[in-house]
């Protein structure tokens, strides 16, 4: 075995990869639950990939074609039940673990210098996933996909002078139809997996230069042991190997409870009225979008003018981007000291909450002043922290890590 | 840990219907999914909706397998079944006569179940009552002016809109309860018949899953144990 | 920026106890067991999933009318793309199965190129019907019917010609020596339906050869 790795390593730097980003490259050794959220996106994506190549085994992406291909899958296909729960689940967990993980960079201050590129990198990659998950669910050409599709690629036509023309790009036709799904199968299998692919890559690439940041928000480099090693830091191999894999399976159990015994999360996964095939003459009653971009349809009803609220959504989807120089607090960069900042936190994450059920709600006048309240808190959390963040109490920030 | 109490509790209001006023008229029905309750649901569709109904996605095939059933026993409820057991469940009324009867097609029930929801169709069916303004003489509390006629008259009797019985059916109120909660479970079965295997190989997959990760856990434990 | 501290340097994983190491080693080991199992697990269904599914099996079987096949007369069916004949035999046609034994290749049909129904002098279930695969085990051409006694040479009693390389076959499929078709034309599995007004093809027979 050791002959044939030295003869890879004069061909190819194996060895020097696993070295400089697994057993030398050190992490710090506080990593709490916060942290398994970016290896576990990563392993959620694998099952994507996987899953979405044996779907596409079957997949027939014509307007008369599609659903029933959905259905054939779902019927015929041996195991083909299985592959679609676990697609559309793991649809959802990707969501849920990236949602997580971007919290867990508000929390410990992880976009601060010299990682904001890093968290624009991650942005970025947030922004594909919104549009891989748009696209994918388009396919199965229910009826809320149609609608769905519709309702988003007529947003596209807010763009001022290019906006009817980017529709017609986005459409390939009048409506959404067969045109539509061909290129939109283009765009999720190929186009925007291939886009996340590299930018993952970038995105640690990004990390292991600057190395993580911590619960505690100090930098453990700037401590170095005898060996060079930072004191308070361990190798990423064995200790966040080992971690990582007990991680995977909790996660694994919990995927597997839900795809075996809840699969739609009752509505919740896979909306009803995608059950029923694409209707171009039927609306259903409530067009809602999946949970994971409800908060956004919240703010987007909560504006009583089309172009304002498409404006709005905008902006609030881009405004996180600016985060690493709203945040001006030199002090400290983990809520562990600052306990303003995490206040503040919470009521930006209740307020995402909040405007994610009010989303999934049928439009209604009474629930328009609490989404407008949580659109407010929420564009306010981001606007008054360069004020709040030079002048909150800071609570003196300690030498060495806590575990 | 408040913060995922929070999270906890308004994802599950979350997962609450979306049209808060259907729900006041549905009632629930009761039954076990179980091969016994299917087979007594798919016995019901075949006498009663096969006529007009098809379940365009199921196969025969399967049915021997899903139900627990010999292939005569099968045949017995779905004479298709013996010369071409590939086949899906078709309806024996033809769409365009279909149409010219009910100015409907009568939808396929394939997936029924999972887009109304069973406690709709098991309302749906109880439902119906004597109304002399429509073409069909009824009409349907879950589902207003619905061009379905109201075959099941003949088993459940007919009432009036304020549910005073016009006259008496075959059977029971009870049995016709227990029938239409068979039919419910029989169309919750073909809108997702990997049901009944999930809830088979799930326990094995979860405690394989389960013993994984103790093992796991037990080796993060130990590698740790410097740290520590 | 950076201070060297000795005080507590990061702990060295490449030196545990020995206790620990055994049982690390154990555990590692279990854990990479139990994990590539799981692979294999998961790998299984995926696979799986790319064999023919429900709908391709039910376009797998053709069942053919025989209310419409006069005696004498025959009927070509699409059967998986391909053709299989279905002859309405006649008595005379019949008779001519026993009268040729010597110039067949295999009339007692050893090679298993039929159900086990089928292994008899009529290759069939029921006597009057033949209903076999109509492709020549030479070079998989499609042989001619020709029922007529004297169409293809004067000694000819009725059967299959091959006009490609002119292998010839009895009534009942069954190949002449000295011909280039090494074996009998195949028999598929079968049934009758209806009340026998029906045929319905199902599968080939797993030890047959087409061509």
């Amino acid at each position: 075995m050791s002959t044939l790795i030295a003869w890879i390593d004069r061909r190819f730097p194996l060895t020097k990869l696993v070295r400089e980003s697994m057993t030398e490259y050190y992490a710090p050794k506080n990593f709490n639950f916060w942290y398994f959220f970016g290896s576990l996106a990563l392993f959620v994506f694998a099952i994507q990939v996987i899953t979405g190549i044996f779907l596409l085994a079957h997949y027939q992406p014509s307007a008369d074609k599609a659903f029933e291909s959905i259905q054939t899958i779902m019927y015929d296909v041996k195991w083909g039940w299985l592959i679609r729960y676990a697609h559309t689940t793991g649809a959802s967990f990707f969501f849920i673990v990236v949602y997580l993980h971007m919290l867990r960079g508000y929390l410990y201050g992880s976009y601060r210098k010299p990682r904001e590129l890093l968290w624009i990198i991650g942005f970025v990659i947030y922004l594909c996933l919104m549009a891989e998950a748009y696209f994918g669910y388009v396919l199965p050409y229910g009826n809320m996909s149609y609608w769905g599709g519709e309702v988003i690629t007529s947003i596209i036509g807010a763009i001022p002078v290019v906006g009817d023309w980017l529709v017609s790009l986005a459409r390939g036709g009048f409506g959404i139809g067969t045109a539509t799904l061909n290129r939109f199968l283009a765009f999720h299998v190929v186009l925007v997996p291939a886009l996340l692919a590299a930018l993952v890559v970038i995105h640690l690439l990004a990390l292991h230069e600057t190395g993580s940041n911590n619960p505690d928000g100090i930098e453990i480099r700037d401590r170095l042991g005898a060996d060079g090693k930072p004191i308070d830091g361990i190798p990423f191999h064995p200790y966040y190997t080992v971690k990582d894999i007990f991680g995977v399976g909790v996660l694994m159990i919990l995927f597997a409870l839900v795809v075996f015994y809840a699969p739609t999360l009752h509505g919740l996964f896979i909306e009803s009225y995608n059950y029923t095939p694409a209707n171009p003459m039927q609306t259903p009653p409530d067009i809602t979008p999946a949970w994971y971009l409800a908060p956004y349809y919240a703010m987007l009803r909560a504006i009583p003018n089309k172009e304002l609220g498409i404006l709005v959504l905008f902006l609030a989807i881009i405004v996180p981007f600016f985060l690493p120089w709203l945040d001006r607090n030199a002090r400290a960069r983990s809520v562990r000291y600052r306990p303003v900042y995490l206040g503040m936190i919470v009521v930006l994450v209740a307020s995402m909450l909040v405007l994610g059920w009010i989303g999934m709600q049928p439009a209604s006048p009474a629930l328009l002043p609490p989404a407008r309240v949580c659109l407010a808190l929420y564009f306010l959390f981001f606007f008054t922290l360069p004020f709040i963040s030079r002048i909150e109490p800071t609570r003196p920030v300690p030498e060495r890590l806590r575990m | 840990m408040r913060k995922l109490a929070c999270l906890a509790v308004l994802a599950l209001a979350a997962a609450l219907p979306a049209s808060a006023q259907e729900a006041a008229k549905l009632s629930t029905p009761h039954y076990r999914f179980d091969r016994a309750t299917l087979q007594a649901g798919a016995k019901f569709f075949a006498s009663n909706c096969t006529a007009c109904h098809s379940l365009g996605h199921i196969r025969y095939r399967r049915l021997a397998t899903d139900l627990g059933m010999s292939k005569e026993a099968l045949t017995r409820i779905f004479p298709q079944a013996r010369n071409k057991p590939d086949d899906v469940i078709k309806s024996a009324m033809p769409a365009d006569a279909a149409l010219q009867a009910f100015g409907v097609v009568p939808p396929d029930l394939t997936l029924e179940a999972r887009y109304r929801g069973t406690r709709w169709i098991y309302s749906y069916l109880k439902g119906f009552y004597s109304d002399p303004s429509r073409p069909t003489g009824f009409n349907n509390h879950v589902r207003p002016n619905v061009a379905m006629p109201d075959v099941l008259a003949g088993l459940q009797g007919i009432v009036a809109a304020d549910g005073s019985v016009i006259s008496k059916g075959s059977v029971s109120p009870a049995e016709f309860d227990r029938d239409i909660a068979a039919v419910t479970a029989w169309l919750q079965y073909t809108s997702d018949p990997s049901k009944l295997e999930r809830r088979a190989l799930g326990p094995w997959v979860i405690g394989f899953l389960v013993v994984f990760t103790l093992v796991a856990y037990a080796l993060k434990r130990v590698v740790w144990r410097p740290v520590h | 920026m950076s201070d060297r501290d000795e005080s507590k340097a990061a702990p060295d994983p490449e030196a545990p106890g020995d206790i620990d190491e055994g049982k690390r080693q154990f555990l590692a080991t279990t854990t990479g067991v139990i994990g590539v199992l799981g692979c294999g697990g998961a790998a299984v269904p995926l696979i799986r999933s790319l064999e023919p599914d429900a709908s391709v099996a039910a376009a797998a079987t053709t069942i053919a009318n025989l209310s419409d096949i006069g005696p004498g007369m025959q009927k070509t069916v699409n059967w998986q793309n391909k053709p299989v004949i279905i002859v309405h035999r006649t008595p005379e046609m019949l008779a001519t199965l026993t009268a040729l034994t010597g110039k067949l290749a295999d009339p007692n049909c050893e090679v298993p190129q039929q159900p086990p129904y089928a292994r008899n002098i009529y290759r069939s279930r029921k006597p009057e019907w033949l209903v076999m695969v109509r492709v020549c085990t030479h070079l998989c051409c499609i042989p001619l019917f020709e029922p007529t006694p004297g169409s293809v040479e004067p000694a000819w009693r009725g059967g299959f010609h091959c006009p490609c390389h002119g292998s010839s076959y009895d009534l009942a499929g069954r190949v002449f020596k000295d011909v280039p078709a090494p074996r009998n034309m195949a028999i598929p599995e079968y049934e009758f339906i209806n009340d026998g007004s029906q045929v319905r093809i199902t599968a080939m027979y797993p030890k047959s050869k087409l061509c």
